[in-house]
C-alpha cells in the first residue's frame, strides 16, 4: 500500500508542477494554455531521446527539456498571445495535437507509435524497488518546491504586479509604459519550461513513453486542478492537484467492492462519477478551494477581480 | 480536384449546423461549449434507437433525434450552466468537458462500445460532370442547406430571431432594451440542440455510430465557428465549407497522417492575420 | 511565503490521499486468495474489444472458484479500465501491483499500454499477458514474464499476403491505421507480395483514427485503380473507411484483418459488406476450445469469426491458472516457467480449465489448446499462431476461403 501511495504522490508531483506552470500563465497572467500535453510530451521526448541516443546524463536531459520548453513556449506565445482567451485555448490545444502528430508520424526521430523506452535514471543501482520509489518522489518533490518557490517569488515581486495588471487589463498596462507583449512571452515561456521539465521527470519515472501518453486529457486534468484549487493561488492548486488525483484514482477502487455491475459498466460509471464531482466542485466553489489572496495593493490603487 | 471540392462541401454540410449552434451559444453565453460533439453523438444514438429498434423511417428518426437533443441541451443549461452565468468562461469550458465525459459514458452504459449503423443500405455512387456522389450524400447536403435557410429566416424575420441577434451583439444593451434575455438563452439552447441533433444523424449516416462519434467532429466544428467569427451564424456556414475543403485537400495532396491537425493550423493562421475571424466583429474592450 | 509553509501544503495534499485510502480495508483474506489483475481497454480506442476480454476473464475465474479454486485457494480477480491510455494505465497498474498485490496483469490490449506498464511489472516480478503486437515487447522483457496472445503483426502481414497471392491477386494499394500493429504488418505484407511477383501501386500511407472524414484518404487509395486494397485497421475506423470506399464506387477486392470486421461491423454495414476478405490467426480446425468459449459466454455458433480478443482473454486466464496449479505456487517467476509447460504440445489436450486442473492433480502432463489459437509459445513468450485463416464475407456470413498452417 505504501509503495502505491508513494507512486501516486509522485504523479501528484508531476501534476503539481504542471499546475504551477499553468497558474503562472493563466492564474496570474491570464494566458490560456490548453497545450499542456504538448509541452509535457515534448519535454518527455526531448530528455528521453537525448539520454537514450546521445548519451546525455539524467540532469542534462532534464535541463535540455527545460530549454526546449523555453524555446517552444516563446515561439508559440509570440505567435498567439495577443489572442483572446477562448481563441488561445483552441490554438494551444492545436499546438499539443500537432506535437502529438509529430511524435506519432516522424518515426525516424521518435520511433513513432512504437514508443521509446528509457533506461536512464539517476542512481538506479543504489536502491531497491521500494527505496527507489521514495528516492524519485524526493526528486519530484524537490522540483515541486523549486518551481513553487520561483512562481511564488515572481508573484510577490513587482513583476507579479505587472502580470496581474496584464491579466486584468493589458491596455491600461501598456499605457503605463509596460510592454505587455514582452511580459506575456516571458511568462508563457517560463511556464512552458516548467511543463517540459515535468515531462522529462515523468519520462524517466515511467521509463516507457509513446505518443499515447500525451493526449489532451492530461491538460484537462491540470486545468481542473487549477480551477478546483483556486486560480491565482499557488497553495490552492497544490491541493487541487491532490484532489483531482484523489478523485481519479480513488474512484478506481470502486471496482474492488462493487460486484453487482460488470466491469464494462463500472468503467463508464467511474468516469461519470469523476465528471459529476468536478462539476459540483466548480459549481459550489467557483473561486476554488483556496481563492486567490487579495493582493495587497499599495495605498491609493484599487484592484479589481475579473473572474 | 472537383471530387475533392465536393468532398469538402460534404464535410462542410455535416459540421455547418453544429458550428452555427456553437457560435450562437458562444455569442450569447460567452464560453466555448465542448459538449457540442457529445450531443451530436446523443442525436445519432436517439435516431439509431428510433430507426433500428422501433423501425421508424430515417426522417422520422431524425426529427425525434432533433427534439430529444434539443431538450437535452436545454436541460444541461437548466441543471448546470444556468447557475454559473457569472463564472469565468474557462471554468465553463472545463464544466462543458466534464459534461461531455458524463454524457459519453451514459451512452456507453446504455449501448456499449460497439459500432452501429442505421437501417440504410449503402449506395453506389452516381457520376455526374466527373464527380461521384451518392444519394445519401446529396440528402445530407440538401437537408443542411434547408436547415440553414430556416435558421436564416428565423434570425432575419422573426421577433425571436431579432432578439437573438441583438442579445448576441450586446447582452447588456439587449437587456436594457427590454428583451427577455432568459427566454432568448433558452430558445438558443433549444435551437442549437435541434441543429446539433440533426448533424448527429448526418454524422451517423456518414461515419460510424459509437460513443466517441462526436469527438472526432468537435475540432472541425470549432475551427469552422472561429473561422467564421464567433457569434456569426453566416460566418460559421462559410467556415464549415472552408474547413472541410482544407481537410480534404491536406488528406489528398499532403500527408493524411497530419490531417487531424489541419483544423488547428487553419485557426492559428487565420487568427494571426484576422483575429476576429472572417466575418466577426472586433470585440469592444470594456 | 516560506518554504515551510509549502511543505505543509504538500503534506496536506498527501494527507488527503492517505485519508481516503485508509478507508480501503485490508485486502488480505483469511484463506489467502490468489490475486490476479485484469487491465482491459473498456473505454477509448480499444473500447469495442475490452469488454469481451473482461467478461472472459471473469467467467473463467468464477468457474474455477465454484469448483474450489486452485491450490486450494480462491482466485481473486481485480478488474480495472486502462482507458486505452498508458498515462492512466500506469497508475491503474500501480494500484493492482502495490495495493491488490496481484501476481499477474492480464488483458492489456494496446502496445503502448503493455509497454507502458512493463517497467513496473518487471521491477515487481509480475506476469504480463497481453494481446499487443509490438516487436519491442519480447525485446523489453528481461525476465521472461511477458506472454503475448496475439501473433506479432509481421506474421499477419505475411499470412494475409500469402493468401492474397494464392488467390491470384497481383496488384495492390495500401493504407493503414496509424499504429504499430499495422505499420509492421504493412511492411511484411509489402515484402511478401513483391517477392511473390505482385505489385504495390501506391506509396502505403497512414491515417489517424477519430477523423471527421476519410474521404480524401479513400480517394487517394483508389486513385490508380488497384485490383485490390489492403487496409489493416480496427473496427471503428474501418467501418467509416469502408463506407466511404463503397460510396466512392470501388469495385476491387478489399483485404483487411478480421478484428476490423466483427459481427457488429456486418450489422452496421449490411449487404455492402459482402466480398470483403479478412484474415486472423485461428485455433485448429473444429476447435472444441472455441465452442467451449461460445458456450461459456452464452453465444451461438454462427459460423462467423467472433470475439478474437475475448477468446484470447479466456486463454490468458486459463493458462495462467493452470501454470500456477502446475507450479504448485502463485509465485510469478515459478508460474511463468510453467506457462510453457502447460501449453506447449507434450501432454493431453485440454481447453476447459477445470479439466486441466483435474489432470494436473492426477499428475498428468497437459497441453492447453486455446480458443484464440493453439496456444504454443516460443522462447520469448510470443504466441506461435500456426494456423491462419482467410474468410470472405458472403451474404453477411464469414465463409472460409483458405487456411494455412506453418
Amino acid at each position: 500500500m505504501s509503495a502505491y501511495l508513494i507512486s501516486i504522490a509522485t504523479f501528484v508531483g508531476f501534476y503539481m508542477i504542471l499546475a504551477l506552470a499553468l497558474n503562472l500563465q493563466w492564474g496570474l497572467t491570464g494566458m490560456v494554455n490548453f497545450g499542456i500535453a504538448g509541452f509535457f510530451g515534448m519535454g518527455a521526448y526531448t530528455s528521453g531521446l537525448l539520454t537514450v541516443y546521445v548519451g546525455f546524463p539524467f540532469l542534462a536531459g532534464v535541463a535540455s527539456a527545460g530549454l526546449m520548453g523555453l524555446v517552444a513556449g516563446a515561439f508559440l506565445s509570440m505567435l498567439s498571445v495577443r489572442l483572446r482567451g477562448d481563441y488561445l485555448a483552441i490554438v494551444t490545444l492545436g499546438f499539443a495535437e500537432i506535437v502529438r502528430l509529430f511524435l506519432l508520424n516522424e518515426d525516424w526521430l521518435t520511433r513513432g507509435p512504437r514508443g521509446l523506452s528509457i533506461d536512464v535514471r539517476p542512481m538506479s543501482e543504489s536502491f531497491d524497488r521500494n527505496e527507489y520509489g521514495i528516492f524519485y518522489l524526493g526528486i519530484v518533490a524537490l522540483t515541486v518546491l523549486i518551481v513553487y518557490f520561483i512562481v511564488e517569488k515572481m508573484r510577490r515581486a513587482p513583476y507579479g504586479r505587472v502580470m496581474r495588471a496584464i491579466r486584468e487589463d493589458d491596455v491600461v498596462t501598456e499605457t503605463l509604459g509596460k510592454n505587455a507583449f514582452f511580459y506575456r512571452v516571458q511568462v508563457f515561456s517560463i511556464g512552458s519550461m516548467f511543463m517540459c521539465i515535468a515531462g522529462a521527470l515523468y519520462a524517466h519515472y515511467v521509463q516507457s513513453i509513446s505518443p499515447d501518453h500525451f493526449v489532451p486529457m492530461v491538460a484537462i486534468f491540470i486545468w481542473m486542478s487549477v480551477i478546483v484549487g483556486g486560480a491565482g493561488n499557488n497553495n490552492g492548486l497544490l491541493i487541487g492537484a491532490g484532489v483531482v488525483m484523489l478523485i481519479l484514482e480513488g474512484s478506481r477502487f470502486l471496482g474492488d467492492f462493487v460486484s453487482f455491475v460488470d466491469a464494462e459498466s463500472l468503467s463508464a460509471i467511474r468516469i461519470i462519477f469523476i465528471g459529476v464531482l468536478l462539476i459540483l466542485v466548480i459549481r459550489f466553489r467557483p473561486q476554488g478551494l483556496l481563492p486567490e489572496p487579495k493582493f495587497q495593493a499599495p495605498v491609493g490603487i484599487k484592484t479589481t477581480r475579473v473572474n | 480536384m472537383g471530387q475533392i471540392l465536393f468532398y469538402g462541401l460534404m464535410d462542410g454540410a455535416i459540421i455547418a449546423l453544429p458550428a452555427i449552434a456553437f457560435t450562437m451559444l458562444f455569442g450569447i453565453l460567452r464560453f466555448p461549449n465542448f459538449a457540442v460533439g457529445t450531443f451530436m453523438t446523443v442525436g445519432a444514438f436517439i435516431a439509431l434507437t428510433l430507426n433500428v429498434t422501433f423501425g421508424a423511417p430515417i426522417w422520422v428518426a431524425a426529427i425525434g433525434a432533433m427534439a430529444f437533443t434539443s431538450v437535452a441541451m436545454w436541460l444541461s443549461d437548466v441543471i448546470i450552466f444556468k447557475a454559473m452565468r457569472e463564472s469565468h468562461s474557462i471554468s465553463l469550458l472545463i464544466v462543458s468537458i466534464a459534461l461531455s465525459m458524463i454524457v459519453e459514458n451514459i451512452i456507453r452504459l446504455f449501448y456499449g462500445n460497439d459500432v452501429r449503423g442505421f437501417e440504410l443500405p449503402l449506395e453506389r455512387p452516381i457520376k455526374f460532370a466527373g464527380i461521384k456522389f451518392t444519394p445519401d450524400q446529396l440528402w445530407i447536403i440538401g437537408t443542411a442547406i434547408v436547415a440553414m435557410l430556416l435558421v436564416h429566416a428565423l434570425l432575419k424575420y422573426t421577433r425571436l430571431g431579432k432578439a437573438m441577434r441583438a442579445t448576441s451583439d450586446n447582452f447588456a444593451l439587449a437587456e436594457v432594451r427590454g428583451i427577455n434575455t432568459n427566454r432568448v438563452i433558452g430558445a438558443t439552447w433549444l435551437l442549437g440542440g435541434a441543429l446539433i441533433g440533426l448533424a448527429g444523424v448526418f454524422a451517423g449516416v456518414d461515419l460510424v455510430i459509437e460513443p466517441q462519434l462526436g469527438w472526432s467532429l468537435t475540432i472541425p466544428v470549432f475551427a469552422a465557428a472561429i473561422l467564421g467569427g464567433i457569434g456569426s451564424p453566416y460566418g460559421a456556414m462559410v467556415g464549415a465549407v472552408l474547413v472541410g475543403i482544407a481537410e480534404e485537400l491536406t488528406g489528398h495532396f499532403f500527408e493524411p497522417s497530419y490531417k487531424v491537425g489541419v483544423g488547428f493550423v487553419i485557426i492559428t493562421l487565420l487568427l494571426f492575420f484576422r483575429p476576429h475571424g472572417l466575418f466577426g466583429q472586433p470585440e469592444i474592450k470594456k | 511565503m516560506t518554504i515551510k509553509h509549502t511543505r505543509r501544503t504538500i503534506l496536506k495534499a498527501t494527507a488527503a490521499t492517505v485519508f481516503t485510502t485508509a478507508f480501503i480495508p485490508n485486502l488480505v483474506w483469511a484463506n489467502g486468495p490468489i490475486n490476479i489483475g485484469s487491465l482491459t481497454p473498456n473505454t477509448g480506442g480499444g473500447g469495442p474489444f475490452g469488454p469481451t476480454i473482461t467478461a472472459a476473464h471473469k467467467s473463467i475465474v468464477d468457474r474455477v472458484n465454484a469448483a474450489g479454486g486452485i491450490l486450494g485457494r480462491r482466485v481473486e480477480l481485480f478488474q480495472n479500465n486502462s482507458e486505452t491510455n498508458p498515462e492512466t494505465a500506469i497508475r491503474a497498474a500501480r494500484k493492482l501491483v502495490d495495493v491488490n498485490k496481484v501476481k499477474a496483469i492480464i488483458g492489456t490490449f494496446s502496445s503502448s499500454v503493455t509497454l507502458g506498464i512493463m517497467p513496473l511489472c518487471q521491477e515487481a516480478n509480475v506476469i504480463q499477458m497481453c494481446t499487443s503486437s509490438s516487436a519491442d515487447i519480447p525485446a523489453k522483457d528481461k525476465k521472461g514474464l511477458v506472454f503475448n496472445f496475439q501473433a506479432l503483426s509481421p506474421r499477419w502481414g505475411k499470412a494475409i499476403a500469402d493468401l492474397a497471392l494464392s488467390n491470384g491477386y497481383k496488384n495492390f494499394a495500401i493504407m493503414a491505421l496509424n499504429n504499430d500493429f499495422t505499420s509492421s504488418m504493412v511492411n511484411s505484407f509489402v515484402e511478401t507480395v513483391t517477392a511473390g511477383g505482385a505489385e504495390i501501386v501506391n506509396k502505403p500511407f497512414y491515417y489517424n483514427g477519430g477523423q471527421a472524414s476519410y474521404r480524401a484518404e479513400v480517394a487517394k487509395l483508389i486513385e490508380d485503380d488497384p485490383k485490390a486494397v489492403f487496409i489493416p485497421s480496427y473496427v471503428t475506423d474501418f467501418t467509416a473507411v469502408y463506407k466511404e470506399l463503397y460510396r466512392a464506387g470501388y469495385e476491387g477486392k478489399v483485404f483487411t484483418v478480421s478484428i476490423a470486421t466483427g459481427s457488429k461491423f456486418k450489422k452496421a454495414i449490411g449487404d455492402a459488406a459482402n466480398g470483403i476478405l479478412h484474415g486472423l490467426p485461428v485455433p485448429p480446425l473444429e476447435s472444441e476450445a472455441y465452442k467451449f468459449y461460445l458456450k461459456l459466454q452464452g453465444l451461438e455458433d454462427t459460423g462467423n469469426m467472433q470475439h478474437p480478443f475475448g477468446t484470447a482473454g479466456m486463454d490468458q486466464i486459463s493458462t495462467l491458472l493452470l501454470a500456477m496449479e502446475s507450479a504448485g505456487t502463485d509465485d510469478a517467476n515459478e508460474a511463468a516457467k510453467h506457462i510453457w509447460k502447460v501449453s506447449n504440445p507434450n501432454g493431453e489436450r485440454v481447453w476447459d480449465v477445470l479439466e486441466g486442473i483435474k489432470l494436473l492433480r492426477a499428475g498428468k502432463a497437459i497441453n492447453y489448446t486455446g480458443a484464440s489459437s493453439e496456444i504454443d509459445f516460443d522462447d520469448e513468450g510470443m504466441i506461435k499462431a500456426r494456423h491462419f485463416q482467410l474468410w470472405e464475407i458472403r451474404d453477411g456470413q464469414d465463409v472460409t476461403i483458405e487456411r494455412i498452417q506453418s
